[in-house]
């Protein structure tokens, strides 16, 4: 047997040892903490102030099921802003790829097929930041009409959404 | 063959926690914001802890490599990582769309699934050092009498 017999002295002995073990280990942490912070000229402070982390979005979201009903209506364009390390080869269909590390090459590629007076749905994966981030640059690009979809891909996928592979570029 | 498994597990959990640690100890700003999108730690306390978080990481990590206080580091690894699974369930039933901040606190993995699965694991893998009487080649040994 790998693991100590319940039934045995030593399957008693671990529960204060490991306890003991942990709460030096923890202590050693403390004072690791404590000494770094006080050594770091650039060091966070200790307590936070809240108005530095609520989350400004640069454009308003959207629910999925208000994104599906624009899919179907056809006139928003889709827009794939998912970090290219994202390898995920799925997209919604028809949807732009832009993203934040190749931002001015992917405008430059689709500058043909994206007009100033367009309206856009951004989505992402898995977090809200980066996409707020290319929604606040295609804003400075004059690409006003922009909306961020919650939930991202999963959303859309899980409300059944269509979905297609990625081509060009993108794949 | 039993001490090859625990030092085996050692090692693993041992360096997850040490790799994961550094980019937070590098970027405590950024960790701060990842800890304040899951929306559950109070604001006063956001920032200690993302002091304390990476420290204690890399603490658990080397002690498991090492050997040192094996029992504590796995039983301090195991309680993390239930921890971590919480902060996930509670995001994904919130539907909160918002990166792990495991181990990249620029963007890195969506909090979803696929996490709970791979904590699962680590947390099973925490077992055999905890529990087993023998903890494979470590200097536990020269700490003790």
């Amino acid at each position: 047997m790998l693991l100590a017999p319940p039934s045995s002295a030593a399957a008693g002995a671990w529960r204060p040892a490991s306890l003991r073990e942990a709460g030096l280990l923890m202590l050693v942490a403390f004072l690791v903490t404590g000494v770094s912070w006080f050594l770091r000229s650039d060091g966070l402070p200790l307590t936070a102030d809240a108005t530095g982390y609520e989350l400004e979005l640069a454009a308003p979201l959207i629910q999925v099921d208000q994104a599906l009903a624009l899919f179907d209506e056809g006139n928003y364009l889709f827009v794939d802003a998912r970090s290219s390390v994202d390898l995920e080869f799925t997209t919604i269909p028809g949807a732009f790829f832009i993203r934040q590390d190749t931002f001015d090459d992917d405008l430059l590629e689709y500058f043909d097929f994206m007009g100033p007076d367009d309206h856009f749905i951004l989505f992402g994966n898995g977090n809200l930041l980066p996409i707020s981030n290319i929604a606040t640059r295609m804003i400075e690009r004059g690409y006003e009409n922009v909306v961020i979809l919650k939930g991202g891909l999963s959303a859309w996928r899980a409300a059944g959404g269509d979905i297609s592979r990625r081509t060009g570029d993108g794949s | 063959m039993k001490g090859m498994l625990v030092l085996g597990c050692r090692l693993f959990v041992g360096g997850i926690f040490i790799y994961a640690s550094l980019d937070k100890l590098g970027h405590p700003q950024a960790f701060a914001e990842a800890i304040s999108h899951y929306r559950v730690v109070p604001y006063p306390l956001l920032h200690l802890c993302a002091h304390l978080l990476p420290v204690v990481e890399i603490v658990v990590g080397t002690a498991l490599v090492l050997g040192i206080g094996r029992r504590g580091a796995a039983l301090l690894a195991g309680a993390m990582t239930l921890v971590f699974m919480v902060g996930i369930t509670s995001a994904l039933i919130r539907n909160l769309d918002i990166s792990c901040g495991c181990f990249n606190t620029d963007g890195g993995h969506a909090v979803g699934l696929d996490l709970l699965w791979r904590d699962t694991i680590l947390l099973l893998l925490c077992l055999p050092p905890l529990l087993a009487r023998d903890s494979g080649f470590g200097l536990e040994r020269y700490f003790r009498k």
